[in-house]
């Protein structure tokens, strides 16, 4: 509960005396710092206070067909036949079945469990709070498995570069093929930008750097899980000589002339000006929940003490990245891959908490994305690149406790399906980008912005967003 | 054979099972929270260090005592050498810190006086100094004993960063590293012998770093580690019965990645485009399933009788030598342990134009598909323009990539793939050596963090304490350099050879910036607090690595001329005048004199060194 207005001048005042307190010398413009430019009356709605999309990138491709297991008999024995030594048992499915919370029903009366390890978000899902989105993945328009093997690109056209890692990790994020450089995530930014105090803090990254929450004003914050890291020669001597100190913030912020090195000026300015006002916002907060020792968690725990500030950061709208890897299981699939799931399931239940701890359970969705989905076919240990795969949805304002999209048969043959059992998606990542813009507050007029091939999908809004929040 | 049928009995399965048990660094992207946070421990670092002293005297130290083989020489006759010498110092610089780790005083006279090639034909022909076999082998790290080597990966960043940081050989060095950046594989997925594992890789890039293409490519395809790495190991046939095919792995990236990449090329590297305009793909997956099948059958290779052993304190776990991590992997299962007979497909294999009919076995396979692979017109234009881009400049000219690309497809005496021939060509080619990209502001790199730190390490004389050259991972970004030779994350490298940073100068002009993938808030400050511990030597990661900086102390009390020095070693004498007078001044409010303090002195030295190396003018390689 806090006066937004009030805090917005205390933040402002507080960015500002800082900043005061620096020169950025040659290249850093205020442009550029991503100080202007951003007001621009972009139809955004910002009511409803604080609101956050965080995703959860799965990198290396997660095996889907492991994460969502048929448990009814017949699909059960297909999935176990045709994956052989890398099916899943049945009897610790029995405990994880996803039951709707309103009757549903599925492809070939499909039951689906939750892989054995991820015990916490079956939790989820029977709570209301968490949705799986089922067979998602990029399309540029609807397409049959006739059309996709017809290869005639022109007509029915494809993401390019399917099946490669890089380029499907930025086909994801962006929507199109590695050398992108603004992403979804970045997009809503721009657009969400203008309704933050300080506009710098819209985008934060806790990974390594992906084009996701690149947008084409905005930049993301790049925080660690050890959360912002200053340089410390700033606020003391440098090896005794307060006058190194003084010419080391001089050059680490002073363009020399080539692109290269103003660009590395920029970073430099970014980091001095940034870091040190994030650090002071962040010190203010202690969660009580605790997050476990795995990369994956430590990321979020940092995402929640920011969002836990973002009173003092000045911001209502925000959108986050974390990651984590692994995921590329050509090879021993069983064991590793449900060791991998059990991380997410323990982290993202620890951010649930968190939200919930300090009241923004409702506020904040955490969704998960992957380069692709698996082929169901099975290379004696592990599996292969595909393309459609299942993912999560979580937060208080998600319809949860039931399925999106379409499931897929359990075959290698089926017309859902472009071979060795890759997932032909059903519903397109453009659909799953608008509905999540939409619930942050993206106007329909702008969805393309976001989405820019939502005109050729039914469904602008997959509908697993509740509709509105409960205003603060 | 009696070994072989002896060995037979020992059950590998076990052992794999064992292998969970191991330290094991995360396969993420983030590495902030590494969960051998340690250095080694208190104990291990004794027995290092005693072994380590122990063996000392037998030239461990990093000279060029190694007993190497002589280098391999580019097939045939090269040109005579260009008499083309550099005009002054800097000149002379800037083309040994493009061409190596580190440059000397000594590089500097020599170039002056022979030219720029005669200096890089006597770098190239250096005897190869120590291998990493013989690192770790001469200081225990392929003991099988309590201290688990087997395991455990810290080793192999000893090894690096003892080549790197020390010792001769540095255009070979920095040729390897460039090379591990192209066909990578990365330590931190390997857990049987890992650093062994990746000692023998980093082995086959520096010892073929100027031999031929189509070996080296053979030579990554079958090494344990990329075995390990990318899923050959251990790949199977077919089997209808359970519909199980072989693994596409290795298939896609070596295609992708290894050497013909994602579209036709023409051969100054731009994409060539179909009749709509549009760019053509090299291969689809009916190819990758098709050259799939010739990467089956491969296990790791017994031959030469290696035994297993227990280590005294768990004498259920039986360990391979390490020198099994040496041994090429094999198809032919008379080396396999436990034997499961031959697993290669036999079936035709379609891809890429060619088909190898049914029948053909794993050799005759695998050279022809190395062969094809090698023929594709993409890989001069596709490998040429990378090592452009880590050696050079990010954004050549495509009449630099063609230049390149015409080397690589012929050396003139009608050898294709020639990589000595290659890397002198990327080296010695006007647009790397003009006067004339120095004045474009869009020319050359933002210098990769493992390469600074290799470059402080040499140009400052360091040494290990202990002659084991404990340096850690330095993979994290909150702590240290967000990047750590041989630990890339994962196949695709540290960076994208097509990243453009957004909302930056260089997008604007539409300019591809690979190692600003590593550039955030995060990793700019960390850079800068790394490198203010490890100047002066006081970071906890700093207990084994000292520098002397003795040159720099004998001149410190003359600003200018300590200034002359850093410029000239560091940046090719490229520190801007305002750099160079901001630094200056810093330094000339301190008194430092002939008489002052030890402590003073290298205080002066630390002050210096670290302004020029966060400098812009320094982080830029131009």
């Amino acid at each position: 509960m806090f006066h937004i207005g009030k805090s917005k001048e205390i933040s402002r005042r507080a960015f500002m005396h800082r900043s005061s307190q620096l020169a950025v010398m040659g290249a850093a413009s205020g442009y550029a710092m991503g100080l202007a430019g951003l007001s621009d009356a972009a139809a955004f709605d910002n009511s409803g206070g604080y609101k956050a999309l965080v995703c959860v990138f799965l990198l290396g491709g997660n095996d889907h067909a492991n994460t969502l297991i048929p448990f009814d008999v017949p699909n059960y024995n297909r999935y176990a036949q045709i994956r052989d030594t890398i099916a899943i048992g049945r009897d610790p499915l029995a405990a994880q079945v996803l039951n709707p919370l309103q009757p549903q029903t599925l492809t070939d009366d499909m039951q689906l469990a939750l892989a054995p390890t991820m015990p916490r978000l079956k939790a989820r899902f029977d709570q209301g709070v968490m949705a799986p989105l089922l067979n998602v993945g990029p399309l540029i328009a609807p397409i049959t498995k006739q059309q996709f093997e017809s290869d005639d690109v022109a007509r029915f056209p494809r993401p390019a570069k399917l099946f490669s890692h890089n380029d499907q990790q930025s086909t994801w994020q962006s929507g199109s093929p590695e050398g992108s450089i603004s992403g979804w995530g970045g997009r809503i930014g721009d657009l969400a930008a203008s309704s933050n105090t300080n506009s710098m803090f819209t985008a934060i990254n806790a990974t390594g750097n992906a084009v996701f929450l690149s947008g084409d004003q905005i930049q993301p914050y790049g925080i660690s899980s050890n959360g912002a890291i200053t340089v410390r020669a700033l606020d003391r001597r440098l090896y005794g000589s307060q006058a190194a100190s003084d010419a080391l913030r001089t050059l680490l912020t002073a363009g020399n002339g080539t692109v290269f090195g103003n660009d590395y000026a920029m970073a430099n300015a970014r980091s001095i000006q940034f870091s040190g006002f994030i650090d002071d916002a962040v010190s203010g907060v202690s969660l009580g929940t605790q997050f476990s020792d795995s990369s994956l968690a430590s990321q979020l725990e940092i995402v929640a003490q920011l969002i836990a500030a973002r009173s003092a950061l000045g911001v209502t709208r925000q959108v986050f990245l974390v990651s984590t890897g692994g995921f590329d299981n050509h090879d021993g699939l069983i064991g590793t891959h449900e060791g991998l799931l059990a991380g997410v399931d323990t982290a993202m239940d620890e951010f649930y908490r968190a939200m919930e701890e300090i009241g923004a359970a409702d506020q904040v969705t955490t969704f998960t994305a992957s380069d692709f989905g698996r082929t169901l076919a099975s290379n004696g240990d592990g599996s292969d690149h595909g393309w459609g795969g299942h993912h999560l949805i979580m937060g208080g304002a998600v319809n949860g406790g039931q399925f999106y999209g379409t499931a897929a048969k359990i075959s290698v043959d089926a017309d859902d399906q472009v071979g060795r059992g890759r997932l032909l998606p059903s519903t397109s990542v453009d659909e799953y980008s608008a509905t999540l813009a939409k619930w942050l507050g993206v106007e329909a007029g702008e969805i393309p912005i976001i989405s820019p091939n939502i005109a050729n999908f039914n469904s602008p809004d997959l509908g697993f967003m509740r509709a509105s929040v409960p205003a603060e | 054979m009696t070994d072989h049928e002896q060995l037979d009995l020992q059950d590998r399965s076990e052992l794999e099972y064992e292998a969970d048990d191991a330290p094991n660094h995360g396969t993420g992207h983030d590495t902030d929270r590494d969960p051998q946070e340690k250095p080694p421990s208190k104990t291990s670092l004794a027995a290092v260090s005693t072994i380590a002293l122990a063996t000392a005297a037998c030239g461990g130290g990093g000279g060029s005592g190694g007993g190497g083989t002589p280098p391999p020489t580019g097939g045939g006759g090269t040109p005579a050498p260009t008499a083309l010498s550099p005009d002054t110092d800097a000149q002379a610089a800037r083309f040994a810190l493009q061409a190596g780790l580190s440059v000397s005083t000594g590089d500097i006279l020599e170039m002056r006086s022979e030219g720029y090639e005669r200096w890089l034909d006597n770098e190239i022909n250096q005897p190869i100094e120590r291998s990493a076999q013989q690192f770790l082998s001469d200081i225990g790290f392929e003991a099988i004993d309590a201290e688990q080597w087997f395991f455990r990966s810290d080793p192999a960043d000893y090894m690096i960063w003892n080549q790197l940081l020390t010792g001769s050989n540095s255009v070979r060095k920095r040729v390897a590293l460039a090379l591990s950046e192209f066909f990578v594989v990365s330590v931190n997925n390997i857990q049987i012998w890992p650093s062994t594992s990746i000692g023998a890789y980093w082995d086959i890039l520096k010892e073929g770093a100027f031999g031929n293409f189509r070996d080296m490519l053979e030579a990554i395809t079958l090494n344990a580690g990329m075995g390990v790495f990318l899923n050959t190991l251990g790949n199977q046939k077919a089997d209808p019965a359970t519909g199980r095919v072989p693994d596409e792995n290795y298939a896609r990236e070596v295609m992708q990645l290894f050497s013909i990449g994602l579209f036709e090329l023409n051969i100054d590297g731009t994409e060539r485009l179909d009749g709509s305009g549009n760019p053509i793909e090299t291969y689809d997956n009916d190819d990758v399933t098709g050259i799939a099948k010739v990467f089956t059958g491969y296990n790791y290779s017994y031959e030469g009788n290696i035994t297993f052993q227990s280590p005294p304190d768990r004498p259920n776990l039986n360990i391979p030598e390490a020198r099994l991590l040496r041994n090429p992997m094999t198809a032919n299962s008379f080396f396999q342990i436990p034997n499961r007979g031959d697993q290669h497909s036999m079936e035709e294999k379609s891809f890429l134009g060619v088909t190898i009919p049914s029948g053909t076995g794993a050799q005759e396979s695998l050279r022809i598909a190395m062969d094809t692979l090698f023929n594709h017109p993409n890989v001069g234009p596709f490998f040429g323009k990378q090592m452009i881009q880590r050696l050079v400049t990010s954004n050549p000219s495509p009449a630099y990539v063609q230049r390149v690309a015409e080397v690589f497809n012929n050396n003139g005496s009608g050898v294709r793939g020639d990589l000595r021939a290659v890397f002198k060509a990327i080296l010695l080619d006007d647009e790397a050596l003009s006067l004339q990209s120095l004045a474009d502001p869009t020319f050359g790199k933002l210098r990769e963090p493992m390469l600074r730190f290799a470059q402080w390490g040499r140009t400052f004389g360091a040494r290990s304490e202990t002659t084991a050259w404990l340096m850690r991972d330095l993979s994290d970004r909150s702590r240290f350099l967000s990047q750590s030779p041989l630990r890339s994350p994962s196949v695709f490298n540290f960076f994208r050879p097509g990243f453009i940073p957004a909302n930056s100068q260089a997008a604007e002009r539409d300019l591809l910036a690979p190692e600003f993938q590593l550039v955030n808030e995060t990793t700019a400050a960390s850079y800068v607090n790394f490198m203010e511990r490890t100047i002066d030597g006081r970071g906890f990661w700093m207990f084994d690595i000292k520098a002397t900086y003795q040159d720099e102390l004998e001149i410190v009390d003359d600003t200018d001329a300590l200034l002359d020095r850093l410029d000239l070693l560091l940046t090719a004498g490229q520190l801007s005048e305002t750099s160079r007078t901001t630094i200056a001044d810093a330094l000339n409010a301190q008194t430092v004199t002939a008489t002052s303090s030890e402590e003073d002195k290298l205080a002066q030295v630390h002050r210096a060194v670290l302004l020029v190396m966060v400098s812009n003018d320094y982080l830029i390689q131009r």
